[in-house]
């Protein structure tokens, strides 16, 4: 491979996922359709269609929208900066889509099942649904019990401009009943109100607000750097194998090393692509904390870890991938070896969740101890807000280092026999036996 | 007289298949060998157990007085039967490659291009692998099998694919690096090649060596008892020769003579008599192709 080839190869994944972070939570906003048509609103209270109709006016609708979304990019990573000038406007109007119009009539009481059945109907006029307040929805009934309302849709509405409906009804009621007390709304929430100031967190070098988002973006990001570096250079330690196999080079190759020799060529010089790219990658990392000042929420003694936890991973996956590549003759074959492999590397992306919302439990403790997985277990709970006790983190990696030299093991004896095998591609159980006869 | 290879008692076996049956083989040093053998024959099987590529089932093995190749390979050129290159590299680098890789610590493009002048193939240090011709890649993978100055050449079937031409270039290059000392071993289904250039033959047939002696005396030992023959003066008669001692019965290809003689007769005084009986321009003992002698021995 060129080296300007690796140069680029090892610089797309970042962008990549850098374009994914400050594009995706755009994209995911919640995008209103624009959707209008008829409510039917039946008031039995009688005090509040005034209420729902003001609540629902698009204007309203479009402001309460506006706010929503300026909450939204402001608590996601980088998005405070992009909401705010000409590049936000544009996105915003880009995720907010057309203005909704609701178009309200109000109707008796004894006209409901007529309403209900001209929602099934389909002809032409867009019926949204039938919002019917309760008699006692303001003012409590003889028992002195208060009501709210009752809401029809037709089939598939969408759920925002339901939810648009239900709380312009709430809000509506609690209006009425506010006003059928004597009291005054306004006061009401300035009283019930108060303000949710962000925590400031103390470091030696000063305070800064506290990121909240910050302390799950780090076992990710850790759990992440792993994958990428592993999965990259083992990836390539199996294609090159096979390619020096079916191209008949690892004869040649073979009269002047000896197996053993190639297989920890091959596991080194890759390590040291693998390396390469992670260093890269956490410098980046670095580079951009040190941009935002928050260098100090990085432990330093962390990356020791994520390189330990780099090497133990590397070596079992790289051995397992090299002795997959020398026993078969071609990329295809090597699929179905593949699969049991693919997916020991992916179990961990499911346990993300669960370990990261309780870094002790006892399932994350169990998994911390599971080569291969151990690796991105303990990474997530080193790097979640309750760290592991040392004794479990060094028995992990003991654990690790017995799988790799497993792994190394179980690939040196496979590799010695599979080089030269030509024809049907073995299966696990066929590797077994050859470890075993080597 | 030290031995570049010895083999005791060497058996492997693929599965249920007898690829090679207790063969002992004794190489000395500074020796041309050829092994011959159908295909299947376990040539190739042999010679990768030497290349410590493959490891014996049982028995003993020692190349260049060590117990395999792997302690004594930068010593070792190899030109293995399955060849391949990197395709996408060049082929100066993949020379460059190949000698580092043995240990040569001095080898330079120079070289490198040098080699490739003195095998026909100037100027295309520079060209990739994949853009060569097959019989092209051959001699650039010769090339890396002797550019460490071996002093053990296994060539696994270095003929195959070469046009006569380069079947020429390469046996002078096997024969120039016998001179210069290295032991060669050279695999071939092809027994001209081997009678061409062998001092020793080395014959497997199913696993099982057949035949393991120096050319001449194989040839000798095998049909001692045919004469052929060619008369002085075109057209002479020689029918009397059928009537001389010893000789069994003669048979005319052309304007030569096949004289068969009795078991038991020698064969140099048969040659005085027919000389005696009627001039020749030619007379000369038969000696056997390895393939008839080939053919012999494994039908």
């Amino acid at each position: 491979m060129s080296t300007k080839g690796f140069i680029i190869a090892i610089m797309v994944p970042p962008l990549i996922y850098t374009a994914i972070i400050t594009v995706f939570p755009r994209l995911m906003n919640n995008r209103v359709p624009a959707v209008s048509g008829g409510l039917v609103v039946i008031d039995q209270s009688g005090h509040v269609t005034a209420g729902v109709r003001r609540y629902l006016e698009p204007q309203a609708m479009a402001a309460r929208r506006e706010a929503a979304f300026n909450r939204a990019m402001e608590s996601t990573p980088m998005g405070g900066a992009a909401s705010s000038g000409a590049g936000g406007a544009v996105a915003q109007r880009a995720v907010m889509g057309e203005l909704t119009t609701i178009e309200i009539t109000e109707s008796p009481a004894g006209a409901l099942e007529q309403a209900k059945q001209q929602l099934t109907r389909d002809d032409g006029v867009r019926r949204l649904g039938v919002l019917v307040i309760h008699p006692n929805a303001v003012a409590p009934n003889a028992e002195g019990k208060l009501g709210a309302y009752a809401l029809f849709v037709r089939r598939n509405l969408d759920i925002r401009i339901q939810n648009e409906i239900r709380n312009g009804a709430a809000e509506a009621i609690v209006d009425a009943r506010v006003r059928a007390e004597g009291l005054d709304r306004k006061r009401i929430d300035a009283l019930i109100t108060v303000a949710r100031p962000a925590s400031i967190t103390v470091t030696a070098s000063g305070e800064s607000a506290t990121r909240p988002d910050f302390g799950q973006l780090l076992p990710m990001g850790f759990a992440l750097l792993l994958m990428i570096s592993v999965m990259s250079s083992g990836q390539y330690l199996l294609t090159t194998t096979i390619e020096e196999k079916s191209s008949r080079t690892m004869e040649v190759i073979l009269s002047a090393v000896s197996p053993f020799e190639l297989l920890t060529g091959k596991i080194l010089g890759q390590m040291a692509v693998g390396l390469t790219i992670l260093v890269t990658y956490s410098s980046i990392g670095i580079l951009s904390l040190v941009s935002m000042a928050m260098l100090d929420l990085i432990d330093p003694s962390l990356l020791v870890y994520l390189f330990i936890f780099f090497l133990i991973t590397y070596v079992t996956m790289g051995s397992l991938m090299a002795a997959i590549g020398s026993s078969v003759n071609e990329l295809r074959e090597a699929q179905s070896l593949m699969t049991p492999i693919t997916l020991l590397m992916m179990i961990p992306w499911l346990f993300w969740f669960p370990i990261s919302r309780e870094p002790n439990s006892l399932f994350a403790t169990v998994v911390s101890f599971i080569p291969p997985m151990n690796a991105f277990a303990m990474l997530l709970r080193l790097t979640s807000t309750s760290p592991p006790p040392m004794w479990q983190v060094w028995l992990s990696i003991v654990v690790g280092t017995l799988a790799a030299v497993g792994a190394l093991w179980f690939a040196s004896r496979v590799f010695k026999i599979g080089l030269l095998m030509h024809g049907r591609p073995p299966n696990f159980a066929t590797l077994l036996k050859w470890a075993r006869q080597a | 007289m030290s031995l570049a290879i010895s083999l005791s008692g060497v058996t492997k076996t693929f599965g249920s298949t007898v690829a090679v049956d207790s063969l002992d083989l004794a190489v000395p040093v500074g020796a041309l060998y050829g092994f011959i053998g159908p295909n299947g024959a376990g040539k190739t099987t042999t010679l990768r157990m030497i290349m410590s590529i493959l490891f014996p089932d049982r028995g003993e093995l020692s190349v260049l007085g060590r117990p395999g190749a792997i302690e004594a390979k930068d010593r070792i050129g190899y030109l293995p039967e399955e060849r391949g290159v990197y395709r996408k590299m060049k082929v100066g680098a993949f020379l460059m490659y190949m000698a580092r890789l043995k240990g040569v610590k001095d080898f330079s493009p120079e070289r490198a291009a040098a080699w490739l002048e003195r095998l026909n193939l100037p100027g295309v240090q520079d060209k990739k692998c994949e853009e060569l011709s097959k019989g092209m890649l051959q001699k650039v993978q010769l090339i890396a099998a002797v550019l460490h100055a071996p002093d053990l050449l296994i060539l696994d079937e270095p003929f195959s694919g070469l046009d006569p031409v380069n079947m020429r270039l390469l046996r002078e290059l096997i024969l120039a690096e016998h001179r210069r000392g290295a032991t060669v071993i050279f695999s071939t289904h092809v027994m001209v090649h081997a009678e061409e250039i062998c001092d020793h033959i080395v014959m497997l047939h199913q696993g099982r060596k057949v035949l393991d002696e120096d050319l001449v005396s194989v040839q000798r030992r095998h049909d001692p008892r045919a004469l052929i023959f060619e008369p002085f003066e075109r057209g002479a008669d020689a029918s009397a020769l059928a009537a001389l001692d010893g000789v069994d019965k003669i048979t005319r290809d052309g304007s030569t003579y096949r004289i068969d003689l009795r078991e038991g007769a020698d064969p140099v005084r048969a040659m005085r008599a027919v000389a005696a009986a009627v001039p020749p321009s030619r007379l000369e003992m038969h000696r056997p192709s390895l393939e008839d002698i080939f053919i012999g021995l494994v039908t």
